[in-house]
């Protein structure tokens, strides 16, 4: 073996960490990333940072230790730690590949701390209270081509096994497109999984988590997305540029329309900011209008809008961009959009920037410069949020202070092409 | 040798005049002349015709008598078709060939009946003939 070069020291630790690494992948259990320490061992990130160790160098270093002690490797399947706020679910649809990956990462440290495996552009879902999370997923019997089976997988949150699969009828088949936040959607009980189907009319597909069967398809009108206000009622966005309140309680469907609350050149993008828990919707315009209403199981309170960019911005091709551009702060009433100069038709481009507004008066309270080409945002929904930035890239998850805009820490290697972004909101 | 090549063709056959019985069953309410579009100059001019234009049908319910041929024309440059959920036109599902500018397709429809169709990548754009 040739002689190492005088800096592969920490070249050598590196690879040794990141065998180790491997090895504990391949046991299903947290993967080692750069960056700051978990929480609980925080004394041992104090010192590891002060050597200037990552988190690889370090549990190389333990292992060595261990090794010299004569300790015995026993291995062992992993459980990942109990979700809370600041776990993150990274979603992968892998440039349309058939397979694909999701990541679930613990925000506060960087870390992977488990992967699940899904089809061809699996929706991902998580209960907001952290029970469980779930994917509903197309295989076919050849991988890309045979027979195809649309399903529910239900996760644990700790173990990460399937603990429900559902299959859904040939006849209620899901649609197949770029994955959109809250094209399928739970309902705020969490016993409820409806997901959307295109072809051949618009419907929603109601499963019942709780009996883990697929109930029945629900037909709509010419509506997109899903915005659950109770266990059982939802709305959609209608190419008439209004909302549905679609009632399915009791084996009824019962559909009634808001008034049109946008025009036909007011483009809402794909990727709309919702929370179940407080059920508002922010909805950006192309342009940075954003159109704000309160969903309740009785109707819709529309808010006024308000643009998320100056007269001046727009007139110097400041314009929102990117893939989940949207996120919304329930704790703060903040909204966060991804934003960038940039022609018009580069809406799906990403952006650099993210404004900062108060939801309740349209007040900016900060522009962040993210250091990075984002493509999709979300924030933690915690009293001290983290902001999180996706590049798809790069494949590379940034994780920034919300307040300050300051980078914390990166998760890179995330797949083929990252986009989903998803969180707990475990708050009250 | 030259049996076993006469009994596999006999079964080639008997499974396509199968394959072919069935599909005519299938779509035993309508009959389709020719499955590729035809010009719009083709149409007969006492035709019973349905323009396509604007993302619409323009004659989104429309009334014929069994035996009629319903001629859709696409006049513009978006393209569009006639298409039928499973169970409207036979057991199966039925998706008409996409007609680009200035291009027409024809279907007859043979029973009585309500016939709601559908745009196959314009799911949104709906219509439908009552045959009496």
């Amino acid at each position: 073996m040739a002689a190492l070069p005088r800096e592969s020291t920490p070249g050598y630790l590196r690879l040794l960490g990141a065998g180790l690494t491997c090895s504990v992948l391949a046991l299903g259990a947290a993967q080692a990333q750069t960056g700051t320490e978990p929480a609980e061992d925080a004394d041992a990130a104090a010192a590891a940072a002060a050597d200037g160790q990552t988190h690889g160098q370090r549990a190389a270093a333990e292992a060595a230790a261990a090794l010299a002690a004569g300790e015995a490797d026993e291995p062992v399947i992993l459980k990942a730690p109990a979700p809370d706020t600041r776990r993150v679910y990274v979603q992968d649809p892998a440039h349309f590949a058939a397979v694909t990956q999701q990541y679930v990462i613990d925000g506060a440290s960087g870390r992977v701390l488990g992967m699940t495996d899904g089809g061809f552009l699996p929706h991902p879902l998580a209960a907001e209270d952290g029970s469980f999370f779930a994917q509903v997923s197309s295989v076919w019997s050849r991988i890309a081509r045979g027979d195809r089976e649309d399903y529910v997988e239900v996760f644990d949150s700790e173990t990460l096994r399937p603990i429900a699969d559902i299959a859904i009828p040939d006849d209620a088949q899901r649609f197949l497109v770029g994955t959109y936040q809250w094209m399928n959607a739970l309902t705020p009980d969490n016993k409820t999984l409806l997901y959307y189907q295109f072809s051949p009319a618009p419907a929603v597909g109601v499963v019942d988590l709780e009996e883990q069967k697929f109930d029945r398809l629900l037909d709509v009108p010419d509506c997109y997305h899903i915005f659950p206000a109770s266990p059982t009622v939802f709305y959609m966005n209608c190419r008439d540029g209004s909302l549905a309140r679609v009632d399915f309680a009791g084996g009824e469907t019962e559909v009634t329309n808001t008034e049109v609350f946008h025009t036909e050149e007011e483009l809402l993008i794909n990727h709309p900011a919702f929370s179940l828990r407080s059920g508002r919707l922010v909805w950006p315009t192309y342009t940075g209008k954003i159109f704000q209403m309160d969903l309740t199981e009785e109707g819709v309170n529309f808010r006024p809008p308000f643009e998320a960019l100056t007269e001046a911005e727009r007139a110097d091709d400041w314009r929102p961009g990117g893939w989940q551009q949207t996120a919304y702060h329930r704790p703060s009433d903040r909204i966060y959009l991804l934003v960038d100069q940039r022609d018009e038709w580069r809406h799906k481009t990403a952006s650099r920037f993210v404004v900062v507004m108060n939801a309740a008066t349209g007040e900016r309270i900060d522009m962040l410069e993210l250091g990075h080409e984002i493509d999709s945002i979300n924030v933690s929904q915690d009293a001290e949020p983290l902001l999180y930035g996706l590049s798809s890239g790069s494949r590379t998850l940034h994780i920034y202070d919300a307040a300050s805009g300051q980078e914390l820490r990166s998760v890179d290697q995330l797949g083929r092409g990252p986009q989903i972004l998803m969180t707990h909101d475990m708050g009250a | 040798m030259n049996s076993a090549m006469t009994f596999r063709s006999a079964l080639a056959a008997f499974l396509l005049s199968a394959v072919s019985a069935t599909g005519a069953f299938a779509q035993d309410r309508i009959a389709v002349l020719t499955h590729a579009p035809v010009a719009a100059a083709e149409v007969p001019a006492d035709a019973i015709v349905v323009n396509i234009d604007k993302m619409k049908y323009d004659v989104p319910e429309l009334t014929v008598q069994a035996g009629d041929t319903v001629y859709w024309v696409n006049k513009e440059v978006m393209p569009h078709n006639v298409a039928f959920k499973k169970g409207i036109v036979g057991d199966g599902d039925f998706r008409g060939e996409m007609l680009k500018k200035d291009q027409a397709y024809a279907i007859t429809f043979n029973e009585a009946g309500d016939f709601e169709y559908f745009c196959t990548p314009h799911p949104f754009m709906r219509g439908k003939v009552i045959v009496e």
